[in-house]
């Protein structure tokens, strides 16, 4: 049985928030995948994953995120991570994560890092 | 203790607590340091811990000669004026803290009693913190491994769901890329009859065809910086690969999958050249299953058209051959495979005023559905022309310029053609480059016609003779195509032109269609059950 996975998009500011819910691994990545590629066709490379209802991560699932970084960072905008529940966190930080994204605990605190740190090195 | 005063033991207590209530080695390290630069009034002081080999700078204080890390000793410390040497623990010392001449030096027994047990304590509290850091370290290997062996398993999961190996690829690569947080990589597999899959981000590599050779002697996983092959390594590095695994089918080689570098200057340790083997093997599983997937379909997408042309072809040739007057015919094809190359068809017509037949066998060129559609375009074209043409060798001229114009250039057919007039057994005969035909006439006589021109369909403009005979009384002809007279035994020795003479010669009495039954049947004893490679089409035309 394909897991079910949703991605919710809603927006602080210029700052674009997709909310995840659910099972993110190789067959649900297109979906997330989609969701990004049509923020940066709009020019809205300013984004928060909100991975609060995100129940699990697969590796193929964390590839998604390495293959928009660059393009998001060259037209000047980042992406943050918030949310995550402490064993998706753990995930995330096992493969080493946290070097090159901001991990943050809500969608406030990712929006407060956009103005204290609006992109970083890729 | 006994001698150590209450003010000092209130000291003691308060170190003990705030050395064991942490694990964190700085931390402690940090207390430890004060305390002592404290009470002796040192303002240069270092601490060394053994951790295993040897003792070796942890924290220094006004020393800027001894970094984090290097090598510390008694000789050392003497060296950077660093005297007061006092061992951190004694059975065994963890390590060693030396000081500047203390301006305030320990100057009795009490004093002495209070730094044992106070380092005494302090070696208790590094030891523990190095133990919880070991533990620490431990957890997160495993956690790190038991992620690795969830990818493993997740990625098995992943492709058996999928049929399309671009999928595969996909997957493949979302995955490697997570894995390693690489932004860039490069897969590519060929499998030769279904070409190359090929999937990249953030790379442009040439085709692989450029460079497949190279990579027969790719190894499972290596780092780019490791190959043996020095124009593989260029192109890898060029294109800022760092590892690569090998995609491969058995012992063949028959792709790569290649990452980038991994954030923050970490490199690909054993351990991540030992999880992307075993992806890769995973991959060329999947790889393997949806191509072997695809074979299978083309096969009975290959079977149902040649069901189809079989169907085609079986409509060409005449359910039932006309009933004539003046001539016993009969007729037969067995197709070497499913679809054959040969035809044959009896036609009747008005030759000027009087009724005519024509009888042909024809041998296309190439097999299956090419040449049944061939088979239908010349039987079209004798239909539509028959009765037009004034003689027998124009028909063959205008059936030549029709199936050239209609047909690659590739595509011809050899055919034997025979205008016969029942009443009077008057017969014209053309062949294109076809088998020779036998009359074998009442006497006995064995007459062959070969070939007057060529092959039908190749060349535009050719002419064609036209021989003429009257088939008599007694007289039998026969029409056939290659597949007869070479028939073949296992051994390669042929039918032959002659052996079917002489069954023909043999049952000459018998009706046409017992002829063909005695010919067909000396060829299976003939080729004792050796396959049979070629079409067999025969015709047997008798006077009545």
């Amino acid at each position: 049985m394909p897991h079910p996975f949703k991605v919710h998009r809603s927006a602080e500011g210029d700052v674009s928030v997709l909310h995840l819910e659910g099972f993110l691994d190789a067959h649900t990545a297109p979906v997330f995948e989609q969701a990004i590629q049509a923020e940066l066709d709009a020019s809205r490379p300013r984004l928060i994953v909100d991975g609060e209802k995100l129940t699990y991560i697969s590796s193929a699932g964390l590839g998604v995120f390495m293959g928009f970084i660059e393009q998001i960072r060259e037209q000047g905008g980042d992406l943050k991570i918030c949310g995550l529940s402490p064993k998706v966190r753990q995930i995330f930080e096992i493969l080493g994560f946290q070097a090159i994204y901001d991990m943050v605990d809500t969608v406030p605190d990712a929006v407060q890092r956009f103005t204290t740190s609006p992109t970083r090195e890729a | 203790m006994a001698h150590v005063s209450v003010s000092r033991l209130e000291s003691l207590l308060e170190s003990a607590q705030l050395l064991h209530a942490s694990l964190d080695l700085d931390n402690l390290l940090k207390h430890l340091l004060r305390t002592v630069m404290g009470r002796l009034l040192v303002t240069r002081a270092v601490i060394a811990i053994d951790v295993g080999d040897g003792l070796r700078v942890a924290m220094a204080r006004g020393v800027t000669d001894a970094p984090v890390g290097s090598r510390f000793d008694a000789a050392r410390a003497s060296a950077l004026g660093l005297p007061q040497q006092m061992p951190i623990g004694l059975t065994p010392a963890v390590g060693l803290l030396a000081t500047a001449p203390p301006a305030r030096p320990i100057v009795d027994e009490e004093e002495r009693g209070f730094f044992e047990a106070l380092l005494g304590i302090a070696a208790t509290g590094i030891s523990n913190a190095h133990s919880h850091a070991q533990a620490t370290r431990l957890n997160r290997d495993l956690d790190r491994k038991i992620q690795e062996l969830r990818t493993l398993m997740e990625l098995g999961r992943a492709f058996s769901r999928v049929s399309e190996v671009e999928e595969v690829a996909r997957i493949f690569g979302l995955t490697l890329a997570g894995q390693w947080m690489a932004t860039r990589y490069a897969i590519a597999v060929c499998r030769d009859t279904f070409g190359t899959v090929s999937r990249q981000q953030g790379v442009k590599l040439p085709p692989l065809s450029t460079y497949m050779d190279a990579l027969h002697h790719l190894p499972e996983a290596s780092l780019v910086s490791d190959l043996q092959d020095g124009d593989l390594r260029t192109l890898f590095e060029a294109h800022k690969l760092h590892v690569v695994f090998s995609l491969r089918s058995g012992e063949q080689v028959c792709g790569f999958a290649a990452l980038g570098a991994r954030p923050g200057g970490q490199t690909y340790a054993s351990a991540d050249l030992e999880l992307g083997a075993g992806m890769a093997a995973q991959a060329v599983v999947a790889f393997d299953n949806c191509w072997h997937l695809r074979e299978m379909l083309d096969k009975k997408q290959y079977e149902k058209e040649l069901a189809v042309a079989a169907g085609i072809q079986q409509g060409l040739f005449p359910a039932t051959l006309p009933d004539l007057d003046g001539f016993d015919v009969a007729a037969m094809n067995r197709p070497a495979q499913q679809v054959g190359g040969d035809y044959y068809d009896v036609l009747t017509l008005t030759d000027g005023v009087s009724p005519a037949c024509l009888f042909c066998v024809a041998d296309v060129s190439g097999k299956g559905l090419a040449a049944s559609l061939l088979m239908s375009t010349i039987q079209a074209t004798l239909r539509a022309l028959l009765g037009r043409e004034d003689s027998l060798a124009e028909l063959a001229c205008r059936t030549n310029e029709l199936l050239f114009a209609t047909t690659p250039g590739s595509k011809y057919a050899t055919a034997a053609l025979v205008m016969a007039h029942p009443a009077t057994g008057e017969c014209r005969y053309v062949s294109g480059g076809h088998t020779e035909t036998l009359l074998l006439r009442a006497s006995g006589e064995r007459i062959w016609m070969g070939a007057t021109g060529v092959p039908l369909g190749l060349f535009p403009g050719m002419t064609w003779e036209e021989l003429s005979f009257t088939l008599g009384a007694g007289d039998v002809l026969v029409l056939y195509s290659d597949g007869v007279s070479e028939a073949q035994t296992a051994v390669f020795d042929e039918f032959g032109p002659e052996r079917l003479a002489d069954i023909v010669e043999r049952e000459r009495a018998q009706p046409a269609s017992t002829i063909i039954d005695a010919i067909v049947a000396a060829i299976d004893a003939f080729v004792e059950g050796a396959p049979q490679f070629d079409d067999i089409t025969l015709m047997v035309v008798k006077r009545t």
